[in-house]
Order: C-alpha cells, then sequence, then structure tokens
C-alpha cells in the first residue's frame, strides 16, 4: 500500500507536517502564511505528495483566528421577538469583578442585523403561538439589502421542537446564503449558550468554506478531513457546514497525539502538559478523551462538546515582576518572540526562559539545534537589579522565578485532576511543547506524579495526533426528563434519530454501519441542579446507580433518595481509520552512546550548583539508560533531569523519566 | 504601613496568594455544582473565603462583593457564640449577630491540624430563594425582622461530623421549599469540608507556622497596596449625598449622606449624618457598609490583589447606631443588602468623583431590582418560589461608554436562562431586550439598562424590591443621568404603573413588566 498519511498542523510559527510513508515516519516544516494559510498548507502537501495519492488530517487555525480577530463575515441573526438584544444580555454577569471599567466584549451581529419573529414553542414542546411567516418577508428583504453573508437561526425552544426553525430555514433559502440553525448546530437547552454557538458558526462558517475548499480542489482526489476540538477528525464537508467544532482545536491534536503515545507505551492514565512560548494547556486523560461544553472563546461561549483542555497563562516566554506589594509575579503577560526574553537578544523583562539560562538549565549554544545562541551578559544585570529589589541573591531569585511559574501550572493541574476527585499519584505526566521538558520535573515532584514521558518529536505532537484522531462526531438532544420511570422506555427512542443520523453522517465519511462505533451517554443530575454528568449508558440499562456514584466520587457526596433527571441524550459516532503504528527502533544496551554525550555543566538545582552531563537526544537509543543531574537537548526543547530522576529510553524511542 | 518582614520571601507570597485563591474557587465550584435551587447553581449568588484564626479574611473567591466585608463578621459572631471542635459546623443568617439579610446562610468550620485549637477557618454564605416570612422568597415589604423569615443565631449544624436533624428539621419546618434548603445546605456543608481538606493538605505540606505566617502576610500585602492607592488620592475632605426613593412604607427621599476624609494613607469614611433607620425593609446592618467601603477601595487598586481583611485596615468606617447604615434591633432589613449597598457604594464614589474625577465612572443602574414570586405548581402540586435580579446600565468613564445591562457594583449573579426558567416554573417570558435610550447622555453614554416582561400561568403573589425609580443615577463631569427604572403589571390586559416597591396577587395570564435604570453619563 503506497498511501501516504499526512497530518498537518498550523498552529504556530511553522507550518507541521508529519507523514508516514513505508512504515517510516518523517517530519518537515514549513514557514507558516498567516496572512494566507493556505499557502503554507499547499506548499508543504505539493512537496511531500508529488508522486503518492495521500490521506490527509489538518488542523486548522482558520475558525479560531477569524473569531480572534474579528474578521468573520456580516453576519445577521433571527431569534424570538423580544429577544433580539440576547447576545448583549448574556447571562448579565461581569467577568471581571472588580473592574469599574468593565466593557462586554462587541456582539458579533450588530443590532441592525438582529432580526425578532413573532410565534413560541413552551416548555413541553408545544406552539403556543403560530410563527408569523409573513412577518419573514420584510427581514429577507433587509438582510438583502445589507448584503449580509451568512444568517444564524436561535428561537426558544427549538431543541424540542424545531418547526418553526425549520420553516424560517425553508423561507431563507431564497437568498442563497449559509444559514446556520441552532437545532442542528447545538440541539441543547441554555438558549444563550446556543445563540453564541450559532451565531459563532454562522460568523466563520464562509471564510471557513472558502479555505477548506482551496485546499480540498488543490489535493483532489486524495482525501481530506479536518480536525475538530472534540479530539476527532470529520470529513471537510462537515467542516464547512459546522466550522464551529474547528475553533480551538489546535490543543486537541496534542492530547489526542499524548493519550496515542503513551498509549503504546503502556500508560492508559495520563496527564498532558503543553507548555509553549505565552501559555500551558493541560488536560487529564483517564483512558477517554474528557469533554466539556462551557469553553469560550474571547468571552464568547462556544456550547459544542471539546476535550477538557484547561489553560494558564505559564510559558517560556512570561514576564517576571515585584510588583507593589511585594510579590513576584510571573506571568501572564509575555515577551512573546517579539522582543523576547532577554537572552534573546532585544527583550527588556525577565522571562522565564532568563532564569532557565541563568541557572545553567538551558545550553546557550544548543537552543534550536545551536541556531540560535542565547546571550547571557545584559541577563546578569537585570536579575541583580530585581534581586536586590526582592531582598534575594540572583539565584534564588532565578529559581524563584521558576517556582513561581511552576506553581501557576501546578494551580491549573490540580484543576482539573484533585479538584475533580483524581489523584495524580496514578498518572503519567506527557510533556511536550517548547518549554514543557524544562518544567516537567519539578511539576512532577509538586504533584506526587510518579513518571513523565517525553515522547518522539514533542514538537510535532500535535500533527501526530491529527494522524492518529478516529473521525468522530457528537451529537446531543435536551429532553428533560423528570421521573425515573421514563427512564428506560423513552430512551431507546430518543437515541435512535441521533442513531440514524448519525451512521448517515458516518457513511458518508466513508465507514459502513458495521464499522462505526455508537457510544451512548446521558447527561444526568438531582433535579433541580444544574450541572449534569456525563454517564455513560448501554442499551437495556438502568443507570441510576452509575449516577450516584459518579456524583459521589466527583462531589463527595450523594442522594440516592432524590429524583434524577435525565437533561441531555449525547451519541459520539466513532470510525477507525488505518493508522500506521509506531517506528520500532532497534534495541540497545542501558550503556549510552559516546556520539549522545555532549558534555557537563553547572547547573542549579534546589540553592546548589552541581555538574551535570548534557545529552543529545538524536544519538540516544531504545534501552538506554541515565540518572540525574542531566539535560538532554534536541532541536525544539531540552528536557531536565534533576538530580532525584532516573532516565530511559523506551522501545518506541520515547524518554521515560521516573522519579524516586 | 506594615513592611514586609524579613524573613518572608516573595516567591512563597505568590505561591500562598495562588493556593489561597485556589481553595476559595474549589470550595465554591463544589457549591454551584451541587445546590439544588437555581439562585445558587445558575445565579451563583455565593461566597467562599478562608479566615485565619483571629477570623480575619485571607482569602475570598471572585464571587459576590456584598459579601465581602460582611463575611469576617459572620466567622467573628461564630466563634465568639459557640466552641467548635473538629468536625463541627456552625450556621447563622441573624443580621444582627454577624449576618446581612436572612436568605444569607453563613456557614462556618474551624480547620483542625492536630492540635487543640483551629488553626483557619472555611466559610461560605449562599442566598437561600426561601427562608419564610411573610412573602414567598423572604425578600418582603416587612416593618420588622420577625416578619422577614427565619432568625438563626450562630449555632452548631454539624456536630462531631453529623448533621443535627432536630435543628435543621425545626428550620425546614418554617421555610416554604424544604427540600431545596436541604439539598442547598448539604451542598454548603460540602463546600466547606472541601476547604477543610485543602488547607489541611497545605498544613501537612508546609507546617502550620508557615501557613498561617504566609496567611497573615497576604493580609499585610494587600494592605500595602490599598494605602498606596490612598496616598495616590488628593488629601482633603469629600462630601457626598444621595437617596433612596423610599422605605416601601411611609419614608420617601432617605438621605445617604458621606464625609470622607483622605489623609496621606488612610481614609476615613464618615456616615453618620445619614438618616435614621426606616419603618420599611430598606435598613443595612454596619457590616454591609463596611463591604461596600472594601469594594470601593479593592476597585481602585486596579490589579489581581487578594479581597482581604487587609484592605479593610486602612478604612475607619463611622457609622451611627440606629442610622439606616447600621440598623437597630428589630430593623427590617431585607432589602439593605441588595438596594442600599447599591446606594453607599454611589456615595462613596460619588465623593471620590471630586478627588479623582478621572478614575471614577459614573453612577450605575444602583439598584438590583429583585423580583420574587412564589405559588403552588399545578404540575406536581408543589409550593415554589423564585427570585432573580436584573440588570441594567453602568455609569460612563472619562473615556468610554458604559456597558449595557449588566450587572454592577455589590452584585454579579447570572440570569436563569428563560429556557430553564419555563422549564421550573410556570412563566412565559416575553421580552427580555435592552431598554434603547436610557443611558445618560454625556461626552460618553451612560449603558442602557434592559426591558423584561414576564406572564404567570398559575395564581402567583409578587414581590418587587427596586430603587431608582424616583432619584436617577447621577452623571459626572456635566454628563446626564441615566433613566429611572419603571415598574409595571398588566392585569387582565390593562397596564398599571407600579411604585419601586409593591407586593401584588397575579391571575393566570397577568403580566410583570419592568424596566431598569440606566447608568449616567460622562462629560
Amino acid at each position: 500500500m503506497d498511501l501516504l498519511i499526512i497530518g498537518v498542523d498550523t498552529g504556530g510559527t511553522f507550518t507541521d507536517f508529519l507523514y508516514n510513508h513505508g512504515g517510516r515516519w518523517r517530519v518537515y516544516k514549513v514557514l507558516s502564511t498567516p496572512d494566507d494559510p493556505a499557502r503554507s498548507v499547499l506548499q508543504g502537501l505539493e512537496h511531500i505528495t508529488r508522486v503518492f495519492s495521500c490521506r490527509v488530517v489538518h488542523g486548522s487555525t482558520v475558525a479560531t483566528n477569524a473569531v480572534l480577530e474579528r474578521k468573520g463575515v456580516k453576519t445577521a441573526v433571527i431569534t424570538n421577538a423580544g429577544f433580539e438584544d440576547l447576545l448583549v444580555l448574556g447571562r448579565q454577569n461581569r467577568s471581571r469583578l472588580y473592574d469599574l471599567f468593565y466593557r462586554k466584549p462587541d456582539p458579533l451581529v450588530p443590532a441592525s442585523l438582529r432580526f425578532g419573529i413573532q410565534g413560541r414553542i413552551d416548555a413541553s414542546g408545544s406552539q403556543v403561538q403560530p410563527l408569523d411567516a409573513e412577518a419573514l418577508d420584510g427581514i429577507v428583504q433587509s438582510i438583502r439589502e445589507q448584503g449580509v453573508q451568512s444568517i444564524a437561526v436561535c428561537l426558544l425552544f427549538s431543541y424540542l421542537n424545531p418547526g418553526h426553525e425549520q420553516a424560517v430555514y425553508a423561507r431563507l433559502q431564497e437568498l442563497g446564503l449559509p444559514v446556520s440553525m441552532s437545532h442542528a448546530i447545538l440541539p441543547e437547552f441554555r438558549e444563550f449558550e446556543r445563540l453564541s454557538t450559532t451565531v459563532l458558526n454562522a460568523y466563520v462558517s464562509p471564510v471557513m468554506s472558502g479555505y477548506l475548499q482551496r485546499i480540498k480542489d488543490s489535493l483532489a482526489p486524495s482525501l481530506l478531513r479536518i480536525m475538530q476540538s472534540n479530539g476527532g477528525s470529520i470529513s471537510v464537508e462537515q467542516a464547512m457546514q459546522e466550522p464551529v467544532r474547528t475553533i480551538l482545536s489546535g490543543p486537541a491534536g496534542g492530547v489526542v497525539g499524548a493519550l496515542h503515545t503513551a498509549g503504546a507505551a503502556g500508560f492508559e492514565r495520563i496527564i498532558t502538559l503543553d507548555m509553549g512560548g505565552t501559555s500551558t494547556d493541560v488536560c487529564l486523560v483517564d483512558g477517554e478523551l474528557p469533554l466539556s461544553t462551557e469553553a469560550c472563546l474571547s468571552g464568547l461561549p462556544l456550547g459544542v462538546p471539546m476535550l477538557d483542555i484547561h489553560t494558564v497563562g505559564a510559558g517560556g516566554g512570561s514576564i517576571a515582576v515585584l510588583d507593589e506589594g511585594g510579590a513576584l509575579k510571573v506571568g501572564p503577560e509575555s515577551a512573546g518572540s517579539d522582543p523576547g526574553p532577554i537572552c534573546y537578544g532585544r527583550g527588556r523583562q525577565i522571562t522565564v526562559t532568563d532564569a532557565h539560562l541563568f541557572l545553567g538549565r538551558l545550553r546557550p549554544d544548543r537552543f534550536l539545534g545551536g541556531e540560535m545562541v542565547l546571550d547571557k551578559t545584559m541577563l546578569n544585570q537585570a536579575l541583580t537589579i530585581m534581586a536586590g529589589q526582592a531582598g534575594l541573591d540572583p539565584l534564588q531569585l532565578a529559581e524563584g522565578i521558576l517556582a513561581v511559574a511552576d506553581a501557576n501550572m501546578e494551580r491549573a493541574i490540580r484543576v482539573i485532576s484533585v479538584e475533580k476527585g483524581y489523584d495524580p499519584r496514578e498518572f503519567t505526566l506527557v510533556s511536550f511543547g517548547g518549554a514543557g521538558g524544562l518544567h516537567c520535573a519539578g511539576l512532577a515532584m509538586l504533584l506526587s506524579i510518579p513518571r513523565v514521558l517525553i515522547p518522539v518529536d514533542p514538537g510535532v505532537l500535535s500533527a501526530r495526533g491529527m494522524v492518529q484522531a478516529d473521525v468522530i462526531r457528537d451529537y446531543s438532544l435536551t429532553v428533560m426528563l423528570r421521573h425515573k420511570d421514563a427512564f428506560c422506555e423513552h430512551l431507546e427512542k430518543m437515541f435512535r434519530p441521533l442513531e440514524q443520523k448519525a451512521l448517515h453522517d458516518m457513511q458518508e465519511a466513508g465507514f459502513a454501519s458495521g464499522e462505526v462505533s455508537l457510544q451512548h451517554f446521558l447527561d444526568m443530575r438531582y433535579k433541580g441542579q444544574s450541572f449534569e454528568i456525563m454517564v455513560p449508558w448501554e442499551p437495556g440499562e438502568n443507570k441510576t446507580d452509575k449516577f450516584h456514584e459518579l456524583h459521589r466520587q466527583k462531589y463527595g457526596h450523594h442522594h440516592p433518595d432524590r429524583e434524577v433527571e435525565l437533561v441531555n441524550v449525547r451519541l459520539r459516532a466513532v470510525g477507525f481509520p488505518d493508522k500506521p503504528g509506531p517506528d520500532l527502533l532497534p534495541h540497545a544496551g542501558p550503556e549510552l552512546p559516546d556520539e549522545a554525550r555532549l558534555g557537563e555543566a553547572k547547573v542549579m538545582f534546589q540553592g546548589g550548583f552541581c555538574p551535570a552531563v548534557i545529552l543529545d537526544r538524536n544519538e540516544l537509543r531504545p534501552g538506554n539508560e541515565f540518572s540525574g543531574p542531566a539535560i538532554v537537548t534536541e532541536y525544539t526543547s531540552t528536557v531536565v533531569f534533576p538530580p532525584f530522576a532516573r532516565g530511559r529510553v523506551d522501545h518506541l524511542g520515547n524518554i521515560i523519566m521516573e522519579l524516586s | 504601613m506594615p513592611k514586609k518582614a524579613a524573613s518572608l520571601n516573595p516567591v512563597l507570597l505568590e505561591v500562598f496568594k495562588n493556593r489561597f485563591a485556589s481553595i476559595c474557587e474549589e470550595m465554591g465550584m463544589a457549591l454551584v455544582r451541587t445546590a439544588f435551587s437555581p439562585n445558587i447553581n445558575e445565579r451563583r449568588d455565593l461566597s467562599c473565603a478562608v479566615f485565619s484564626r483571629e477570623a480575619e479574611m485571607i482569602a475570598q473567591a471572585a464571587h459576590i462583593p456584598v459579601h465581602l466585608g460582611s463575611m469576617p463578621l459572620s466567622v467573628q459572631a461564630a466563634t465568639q457564640a459557640v466552641s467548635m471542635q473538629e468536625g463541627d459546623m456552625v450556621m447563622l443568617n441573624d443580621p444582627f449577630q454577624g449576618g446581612t439579610h436572612l436568605p444569607d446562610i453563613t456557614l462556618v468550620a474551624p480547620v483542625f491540624a492536630g492540635g487543640r485549637y483551629p488553626l483557619f477557618y472555611a466559610a461560605n454564605r449562599a442566598h437561600h430563594s426561601d427562608m419564610g416570612g411573610m412573602s414567598p422568597g423572604s425578600m418582603p415589604l416587612s416593618s420588622s425582622i420577625h416578619q422577614e423569615g427565619v432568625i438563626i443565631p450562630p449555632m452548631k449544624i454539624v456536630r462531631q461530623g453529623m448533621i443535627r436533624e432536630d435543628v435543621l428539621e425545626l428550620i425546614l419546618k418554617n421555610v416554604r421549599t424544604p427540600q431545596e434548603r436541604r439539598g442547598d445546605l448539604s451542598a454548603q456543608i460540602m463546600a466547606n469540608i472541601t476547604g477543610i481538606k485543602r488547607l489541611q493538605e497545605l498544613v501537612h505540606k508546609y507546617g502550620p507556622g508557615q501557613v498561617q505566617d504566609y496567611g497573615s502576610a497576604l493580609m499585610d500585602y494587600s494592605e500595602r497596596i490599598t494605602r498606596e492607592v490612598i496616598a495616590a488620592i488628593p488629601d482633603g475632605t469629600y462630601r457626598f449625598t444621595d437617596y433612596l426613593d423610599d422605605d416601601g412604607h411611609v419614608e420617601h427621599m432617605i438621605p445617604i449622606s458621606l464625609e470622607l476624609k483622605i489623609q496621606e494613607d488612610q481614609v476615613y469614611l464618615d456616615f453618620s449624618r445619614s438618616a435614621d433607620q426606616v419603618a420599611g425593609c430598606v435598613n443595612a446592618v454596619r457590616s454591609i457598609t463596611m463591604s461596600c467601603a472594601l469594594y470601593v477601595f479593592r476597585c481602585l487598586a486596579m490589579q489581581d490583589i487578594p479581597a482581604n481583611s487587609g484592605c479593610l485596615r486602612p478604612l475607619r468606617v463611622k457609622t451611627r447606631h440606629g442610622s439606616v447604615l447600621d440598623a437597630r434591633h428589630p430593623a427590617a432589613v431585607a432589602g439593605g443588602n441588595v438596594e442600599t449597598a447599591q446606594r453607599i457604594v454611589d456615595v462613596i464614589l460619588g465623593a471620590l468623583s471630586r478627588a479623582v474625577p478621572d478614575r471614577i465612572p459614573a453612577a450605575s443602574q444602583g439598584t438590583m431590582n429583585n423580583v420574587a414570586i412564589g405559588g403552588e405548581n399545578p404540575a406536581d402540586g408543589q409550593v415554589f418560589t423564585y427570585y432573580e435580579t436584573l440588570a441594567g446600565g453602568m455609569g460612563a468613564c472619562s473615556s468610554l461608554n458604559g456597558a449595557s445591562a449588566v450587572h454592577s457594583h455589590m452584585t454579579n449573579t447570572l440570569n436563569t436562562p428563560v429556557e430553564a426558567l419555563e422549564h421550573s416554573f410556570p412563566f412565559r417570558i416575553h421580552r427580555y431586550k435592552v431598554r434603547r435610550g436610557s443611558g445618560g447622555k454625556g461626552e460618553f453614554s451612560g449603558g442602557e439598562g434592559l426591558e423584561r416582561e414576564l406572564e404567570v400561568l398559575v395564581p402567583c403573589e409578587v414581590t418587587v424590591l427596586s430603587e431608582r425609580r424616583a432619584f436617577r443615577p447621577y452623571g459626572l463631569e456635566g454628563g446626564l443621568p441615566g433613566a429611572a427604572g419603571e415598574n409595571m403589571v398588566i392585569i387582565q390586559g390593562k397596564r398599571r404603573s407600579m411604585p419601586g416597591k409593591f407586593k401584588v396577587i397575579l391571575s393566570p395570564g397577568d403580566r410583570l413588566f419592568i424596566k431598569t435604570p440606566g447608568g449616567g453619563g460622562y462629560g
């Protein structure tokens, strides 16, 4: 089989291509072209695919950036009359409590393009007022005159009865514009979150469609799939319909890559640590990809299921300052790549990267494979001044900067683990991203995590995740069943339309019904609560027991005598494309090859300098073993092994760090 | 000004700031996610905080500002009245003994780690949507505390790890929705248990001495920053008076007067010339006045500092016992925590605008527009009580228009989604939109209020407690005031204007229509 499988990740400075051909993995990188992201993608694909037909999985930031930069299209929205301003009202609260000058994010749709229409469905799904179809004439006229390019429709209780939304949709067809309907995008209750999600979809839809069409045309007849934020890929046609599912898909690739890499290495329960220049993403995976429906992008709620990734403003470029009250703060402000840390030559403010260099943990001559030389001269002065103000010596200050950055990340990991009833001691930390290797050992110590896995090519783990991602479609429906006895008899009936739609969509994506795994979930809560727990369900089962148990695990208490409410039914359809396995490397002994030893350096650990061996990762072989203190360098990252750590290279080339 | 003790390390200061804050946040999450009433789990009318052994507040999660300065007094009242052992938890809501108004129930738990005395206290407060009394929702147009609901002095609700069922039963017999109360209280208990567990872990890791030292260092830290903020304001005496519309009974035009003196890094707030306490329910207890002062100076800090007792130290607040800002038992206080609190903030900001006009916005809506509705749901024969507050306009400032339809100052509750509301209650919402033209004009306009029209589908008793229906939110530097709020009912198709505070029985098909105030303009 000469099929070439390519993962394409446009997340960073470089567009990464990871491809497998003839059983071997290769990496290719092209400088990204943010003004026209398709250019770097097509350029790279052309380089790789000259000869072969291929399957490409692409993680695109086009939809995310369109929202962040407010560069979507002119969008109109239709709601019930009397609710035209729902986008502005939001949930009435403010995101910053102590801000006398608080301002809301601008709505994506201005007042002149927000239309209301009479007609009402009630909380049981019954029509209490018919739709005023005649009023649609005026709306259609106005939309046409104002040069609208996309439309969102969100009517109350449409998840129970989509009749009114469908009638509006039928009438809008004559405009020939893309229409996003809330009951199709997110058939779940809570009107503001559903509206916001539907409007986001409409807002980015033409931008994303144009971009994807261009790539698809250039690739034809090869197969193109698009990465979603839920950790799976979908067909390019579905991504054009529901681009909202690709928003924030970038970090998802890394988590999927970590899950598969760790799984192949024998670790099912992982916490991912993706530390870059400005922020760090962490995610806890207990065998299954964790989902959340409470995401937000620049203040706009996004209710589609997404990997539950927690982000904190701590990265290599995070700036350290001594505030007026005398505390040492690190981040969330970042020096980015311009001006960058002081040691890059132009920065003025001390960053986390500077502290690493000062302590000997970063090798000035090995940064980016030696392409960039880090400069310590300016750094000494800056650290000495700040250390004087802090009442510390410069080394203590540099260690302090790392300790504060670690504390910020520790807090993020505690939110996803300890606070949700998980014990980090039972997990493996999977570290990637440019700065992960510098902090993983310290973080593992803080959280008593026994082991860290540093995958092969940690810089392109996200592209690897895209190649390894299953094809996944998520479906949901708010049903709001109050009575215990209604569960079993209704459930299968409620899932049936979702299953039919799922099998139909998966068939379009190239999977026959026998090849599709259907996973059922029930969102449940005690009557009166407003947060649901997602409980796995098998047809024929009565699952309230499982719900009580999960409630106790998550929150420490349960109420078996209270009435349970079934809020949503969820269906996840998974198709399993062919995936090449990891490269198998010949086994060498524990002895390190001489080529791997680059020298020795004095490195500061816990207040004292000690000699650390410097190792070249490219020369390490499966089976090799070593102990800290050690510094392992490779092109895009550096891994620090403190004195208490031991390292080995596993049969797949991953480095496993064990902490005693 | 307190200096940083030589032994304190700026790195650990930041680390502990982080840890105390995340403990409060985790307590809040535990409460929000498991509470049983929309008022807590959807609207998030709650606060969680950690206190020192001396009942000083070390950290509070960014929940509801009106709880800021009053939580420490709850913890003080609890520790003074009851001797707590490990596994005990004290509950209270008595406004004259550490509480604010009856729906706010505070639970205080001691944190032991080996020794004979507690090292810390974990506490949380939640607004319960009914505590009994003369009106469903327990936000009545009362003339005495005894009409407002069950009064709970500081007493143990949990003893040696066991809930005191007899005490709980006594309370539940006196409220309209006992099952919901029981569920919410158990969520509150769990939130404190979460706090205890995390504080014990912290002590285990760093040792009791160090955790306590850094707890008090964090209060010093907030004090230092607050003092710098005050020192940057020109010394002088600044006066401002604004008015409450009425007390819902006989009094109208109730003055709230402040003489604010800045002297180096110290501020004196003298409210003693404010009105005597009134017959109606807008009296505030002193702790509410403290909360408002703390809120304003916490805002002026303009950076992420822990909101704790340290912020209070540079503030000297003088109130007159028996006045509307320092009410004496048995005054009616249901609205003090929600309505009067907003006016106190307006007055403090108004005085400060005379000192630093560039840094102070015009008045925001200045009310929470409290709506409480009770009745019997024919679907299940169950009695229901519903409580909500409505957002309005924020005041404009020297460089920006005010935000529209958002909760301001002393509250930050979320709405109940219309689809959740109509699912749970026999109501239908017909209108929920921005109230155009309500923001005060100026070089920068005040934010707009909102309009909400609600139809009841069964017979209901409705209580509205609102302000700024007569005295409008002020503009600054020549900006015009925001529009006054308007209350209406539509009974059998006929629209009728209503006062700012009223109670009415509505029949199926009748509607309540509220327009909330806009913010003041600037310049």
